[in-house]
């Protein structure tokens, strides 16, 4: 008799209220996005792949110093230094291994010469091992290029401290 | 040769006093600048061959010295001191006014070669400041006035 | 400083002071900075060198003084009786803090593209005792050029040297040690105050035989070489422990490497006080750029059809299986001969003469392949003389210091230096005596240059004056004096070109000195009638018991010159080498034992057959090119090992490819006799192999084997190192006579080929860096000559001797004073040994302006 009882009751008071839900869902604004033709804006401070800038009049701002390497962790960032034609220091090779990379934005931190930031970038699936390795190329920011929000908000920061403005 | 036979004569009998061949440097330099009024590298090379010290230890000490000049000075050397007194009781003025009225820059000389303004650290005079030391003499408690009437006196050949 | 007083003061006259509560017993004169040092307390500083006079420039070291109201520098302080210091308190602290500050007032903040970052002692004195930021907000003062202003800092001073005035910080360091250590005049302070700066002198660049060690002293990065410029950073780099391979002293040096590049990035000195202080020559810090270089042999090359084709090691050695053993089988193994290179480890030594000794059964080997006319004999004076004892750091306690037919800034870089720290630091005493001036001289008590050719005349002079003067032993005089010739010292006087007064001022010299340092160098060593030269070497030690008071050597010019005897790489070995090789193989040809030049007689004659060079090149360093290269073409098969193409290898039916000595783990002798390690840097280059590798691969091929296994080889090694290996001088006083050597006529110029300062052998012209300084052939001329030709600085001079000619240009020394003319021999462009004759005394040449 009881089992009987318990069995009317899911049919009768628990389905009912499941169907609610449902019903009540498909009214709603979804959770989930459209994704490859929708993306979700990120958080500014989200750490995707890193991007190298560059000073106003487009010359590199990396000097390769060596630091990011240095500090990174997973020891993921390889970089040569060369000497160029006016006799300053720059990165000849500059190559991210991605597969290594653990994002945790140290290079960033290390940064002397404010050069290397955290992107947004995070599509960078491939099938194959080498087109993880991102050189000084793909990693620089076109020059010139469109205002970047993110330039403005480290301007902004960088104000505030007072460090890293290039020297006139 | 740039330094006359007689320049050499008296360097190489100055050397000859000095038990170090680098004592003679300093003697040296002044008697080239006697005879030129400037030493540069061509008079180092001269004399480093004549009291056979290396080029090298004559050109650090004459650079060390701002009375050995690189460049021939005008006939008036015009030094104003811009020291601590001076400069407390406008020094700086009196360098442009002279800069105005000579038309030249600090450490310049005037297209006549008649002047030389250079500005120089505390000449020993402070409580007759501001002043300035024209070739070998102290002109003290300068005012524009009076730095006018100096220049006016000077170029008309007093 | 220390060290100075150290040697010169008795240990009685000491003084007890306390540091940092801890008692410590130094000797009078000795620097707070140095006592402190001796127990393990370090005090930063950045203008003290150990090496170097103080001068109190930094003021980091400041300590407290109880009793001294202010803070003192530690390194000018001299440690006095019951001083009580300490070296960390808070005064100190606070001093050190705002020394930092003041020191990074004007010193920029580019450790990011500055090549020091990482090793720089502003950055770790920074860090240890520095504020976090500045109270100075003001510019930094900045030196730029006027014509570089938009571009940027750094001034080139030298071929290797940049300069960035911004960074000095004026330890004078750069400019001390130059003076005072190289006695080099190039780099200078100009200017006062905060205008000070370091800088080439006006119209000069800083190019002397040792810039390199400035940059290596320099405690931040005002001062860095292209070298290194630029490369890496220096923690990514990994160091290895080594020995330099240019030249005979061993210097120490660090190798600084990186794996996976197999690239070795820089040289730096592993100061070794016994050998060294710390300072390298320019050839051994840059000279290493060789085993980097794109232009090394690559695989082995066989001759196909007058053509050298790349081949495998297999094929290679296979063709030296068919062409050796033919000759082996046919003509039998003294049909073959070798030339190995006296810079080569023991090891690779040791298999090269295995290999001929015991496969081909032929005594056809040696190592000396620069020096004409070597005799055959194993007791020559010569090998007796170049076995005798020498110690490096004995030249700093000697009193009286001869450098006798020597070269030193060409031949020995580090004993130049030792020598100049001698004068300076130790107030020795130093004779020059030479055929033509040279640089050892501006720190000599007098010069002496005595006509070419007359070296031993020169010897005798100085014992019958001796003997004169009754300054030795009568019983000793009155023998020597029936041996050597009725010459009386003023007629030697006149042959030589020196004065009586000048033998009297030697012989008083010598006589008188409380310990005597004699060397002798390349000129005697590469001279015809060395073994003349040496009898009156031994004459003169007997007579005035140099070697019981001092000593007295033919210094080894290479790097393994004397392991290469003590391994019993001539022709002829020394008798117990000899023995002992019999006892370890059970057997040693008794054939007739035929040293270099013998064996270039018998290709001519074809008789011998199969020739092994390894990295030898007698096409260009045998002293008489034409004999060479004649001998060379006739040989039937010749195997040339070498890490580049050389004149030789151009010649070689097969070429196979050598290790560098960075590529394995190899032990040298220096010239004191000493045993160095030098670790493997990187892994063997393209596909070289290290000599000893080679060795046992031929003796395979050729179904023998030359070890069992590394054990076996190295206890083989260590039992012949064990020998005592100082041949004694004859017993009795040498007979000499001289014979007067007709100059050629038509010929004037004695002439004289030995290395460029910056260059060592055959190797060092295929280092980019040491090519900046020099990187061709000159003939070098006293301003005299040069004005009685007519040339001037750089002008093309045509060079002639009896049997060759070369056109180079002209350089005008600042050091010659006589009518001689070097030429060097280190570049492949110019084939300086055409000029030479292997028979003759002292070359000489005729020297012409060439007409544009």
């Amino acid at each position: 008799m009881k089992e009987i009882l318990t069995a009317l009751g899911r049919i009768f008071i628990r389905m009912p209220i499941g169907m609610l839900v449902v019903l009540k869902h498909l009214f709603k604004k979804p959770v989930t996005l459209d994704y490859p033709r929708k993306k979700k804006p990120m958080a500014p401070r989200f750490m995707g792949r890193q991007y190298l800038e560059r000073y106003d009049d487009g010359s590199e701002r990396c000097v390769s110093c060596g630091l990011c390497a240095a500090a990174c962790p997973a020891d993921c960032i390889y970089m040569e230094p060369a000497e160029n034609e006016k006799g300053e220091r720059y990165a000849k090779v500059f190559e991210i291994n991605l597969l290594r990379c653990i994002f945790c934005g140290f290079c960033e931190e290390a940064c002397p010469e404010e050069a290397i930031f955290m992107g947004h970038h995070y599509e960078f699936s491939a099938d194959n091992r080498d087109s993880f390795i991102w050189t000084k190329e793909d990693m620089l920011v076109k020059h010139p290029r469109k205002d970047n929000p993110f330039k403005t908000l480290f301007r902004r920061v960088r104000k505030v401290y007072g460090v890293g403005e290039k020297k006139g | 040769m740039i330094l006359s036979e007689k320049t050499v004569k008296k360097i190489r009998e100055k050397a000859s006093k000095y038990p170090k061949r680098k004592g003679a440097i300093l003697p040296s330099l002044t008697l080239a600048y006697k005879q030129l009024g400037y030493v540069d590298n061509e008079i180092y090379i001269e004399i480093s061959e004549v009291i056979n010290v290396p080029q090298l230890e004559i050109a650090e000490a004459a650079s060390f010295y701002t009375m050995f000049p690189k460049k021939p000075r005008g006939k008036y050397l015009l030094q104003v001191c811009n020291n601590i007194s001076c400069a407390l009781l406008g020094a700086d003025a009196m360098v442009d006014r002279l800069e105005e009225k000579l038309a030249i820059k600090r450490g310049e000389t005037t297209d006549d070669g008649l002047f030389t303004l250079i500005s120089v650290e505390c000449l020993g005079s402070c409580c007759t400041a501001p002043m300035i030391q024209i070739n070998d003499d102290f002109h003290e408690n300068l005012t524009r006035e009076k730095l006018d009437k100096l220049l006016e006196s000077l170029k008309n050949g007093k | 400083m220390s060290e100075v007083v150290k040697e010169k003061i008795t240990a009685v006259d000491t003084v007890t002071c306390t540091i940092d509560g801890q008692q410590i017993t130094v000797p009078r004169g000795t620097s707070v900075f140095d006592a402190a040092g001796q127990i393990g307390i370090v005090i930063p500083a950045f203008c003290n060198h150990a090496k170097l006079k103080p001068v109190g420039a930094c003021r980091m070291c400041y300590v407290e003084i109880e009793k001294m109201p202010k803070l003192q520098v530690s390194c000018a302080t001299m440690a006095t009786d019951g001083m009580v210091v300490s070296t960390n308190s808070q005064q100190v602290r606070e001093g050190r803090k705002a020394v930092i500050e003041f020191t990074l007032i004007n010193h920029p903040l580019d450790c990011p593209t500055c090549d020091k970052g990482g090793e720089c002692d502003l950055q770790d004195l920074t860090f240890d005792h520095g504020y976090d930021d500045s109270r100075f907000g003001f510019d930094k003062m900045r030196f730029i050029e006027e014509e570089k202003r938009d571009t940027f800092d750094d001034l080139k001073i030298g071929p290797e040297i940049v300069l960035n005035r911004n960074r000095c910080i004026l330890c004078y360091k750069c400019v001390r040690a130059n003076k005072e250590a190289f006695g080099e005049y190039d780099i200078g302070a100009f200017e006062r105050g905060d205008l000070t700066e370091i800088n080439a002198t006006p119209g000069g660049e800083v190019s002397n035989p040792f810039s390199g060690n400035l940059v290596e002293i320099c405690p931040v990065g005002a001062l860095t070489n292209s070298d290194w410029r630029y490369k890496i950073r220096v923690w990514l780099t990994k160091t290895v422990p080594s020995i330099c391979n240019f030249s005979g002293s061993g210097t120490n040096i660090t190798f600084y490497k990186e794996d996976h590049k197999n690239f070795v990035y820089r040289v730096t000195s592993r100061c070794n006080d016994a050998i060294d202080d710390g300072w390298l020559s320019d050839i051994t810090r840059y000279g290493y750029q060789i085993v980097n270089s794109e232009s090394r042999l690559k695989t082995p090359l066989i001759k196909k059809g007058g053509k050298q084709v790349k081949a495998s090691w297999d094929e290679a050695l296979a063709v030296i299986k068919k062409h050796m053993g033919q000759i082996k089988d046919q003509s039998g193994g003294v049909c073959i001969g070798g030339l190995i290179s006296p810079s080569l480890d023991n090891a690779s030594l040791y298999s090269f003469s295995k290999l001929f000794r015991t496969v081909f059964k032929s005594n056809n080997i040696d190592f000396r392949g620069d020096y004409r006319y070597l005799p055959s004999v194993t007791d020559s004076l010569f090998t007796i003389a170049a076995s005798q004892p020498f110690s490096i750091s004995d030249i700093e306690k000697s009193d009286v210091i001869i450098t006798f037919g020597t070269d030193l800034i060409r031949e020995h870089h580090n004993e130049y230096l030792k020598i100049r720290r001698a004068v300076n630091f130790y107030n020795s005493t130093v004779y020059s005596v030479n055929p033509y001036a040279v640089k050892t001289a501006d720190i000599a008590k007098s010069e002496m240059v005595y006509s070419p050719g007359t070296d031993e005349l020169v010897i005798n002079g100085i014992c019958l004056v001796a003997i004169e003067k009754k300054l030795v032993n009568s019983s000793a005089a009155a023998k020597l004096k029936s041996k050597i010739s009725k010459l009386s010292p003023g007629v030697l006087a006149k042959l030589t070109g020196l004065s009586k007064e000048q033998f009297e001022e030697l012989a008083e010299a010598i006589s008188s000195a409380k310990k005597v340092t004699f060397i002798v160098g390349e000129i005697v060593a590469r001279s015809l009638d060395r073994d003349k030269i040496c009898a009156a070497l031994s004459n003169l030690n007997k007579l005035f018991g140099v070697q019981d008071k001092g000593q007295l050597a033919v210094l080894s010019r290479y790097a393994n010159s004397k392991g290469a005897q003590k391994l019993g790489l001539s022709a002829t070995p020394y008798e117990i080498v000899k023995d002992e090789l019999k006892k370890i193989w059970g057997e040693y040809p008794d054939c007739q034992p035929r040293n270099t030049d013998a064996m270039i007689n018998l290709m001519k004659k074809e008789e011998i057959k199969g020739f092994i060079t390894v990295g030898a090149n007698p096409m260009r360093l045998y002293p008489d090119r034409s004999f060479a290269s004649e001998g060379l073409e006739h040989v039937d098969f010749l195997v040339a090992c070498d890490m580049f193409e050389t004149e030789t290898t151009e010649l070689a039916d097969v070429v196979l490819p050598l290790c560098s000595w960075a590529e394995y783990d190899g032990d040298y002798i220096n010239l004191e006799g000493k045993v160095q390690t030098g670790k493997q840097a990187i892994k063997p280059k393209y596909e070289s192999k290290a000599a000893f590798e080679i060795m046992e691969l031929i003796a395979r091929q050729l179904g023998a084997k030359l070890f069992e296994n590394e054990q076996v080889k190295n206890e083989e090694i260590e039992k012949l190192l064990k020998l005592d290996s100082v041949l004694p001088w004859p017993d009795d006083f040498l007979k000499i006579e001289y014979e007067k050597k007709s100059s050629q006529d038509g010929y004037p110029v004695p002439l004289f080929i030995c290395d460029d300062p910056h260059h060592s052998g055959h190797l060092t012209e295929k280092s980019p860096s040491l090519l900046n300084f020099s990187d061709s052939a000159y003939v070098e001329l006293s301003k005299g000559l040069a004005a009685k030709i007519g040339v001037a600085d750089g002008d093309p001079l045509r060079v002639e001797s009896p049997v060759g000619k070369i056109v180079v240009p002209a350089k005008i020394s600042p050091v010659l004073n006589s009518d001689v003319a070097i030429i060097p021999r280190n570049f492949s462009s110019t084939q300086t040994t055409s000029l030479l004759m292997r028979k003759k005394r002292v070359d000489s040449v005729k020297l012409t302006r060439v007409e544009e």
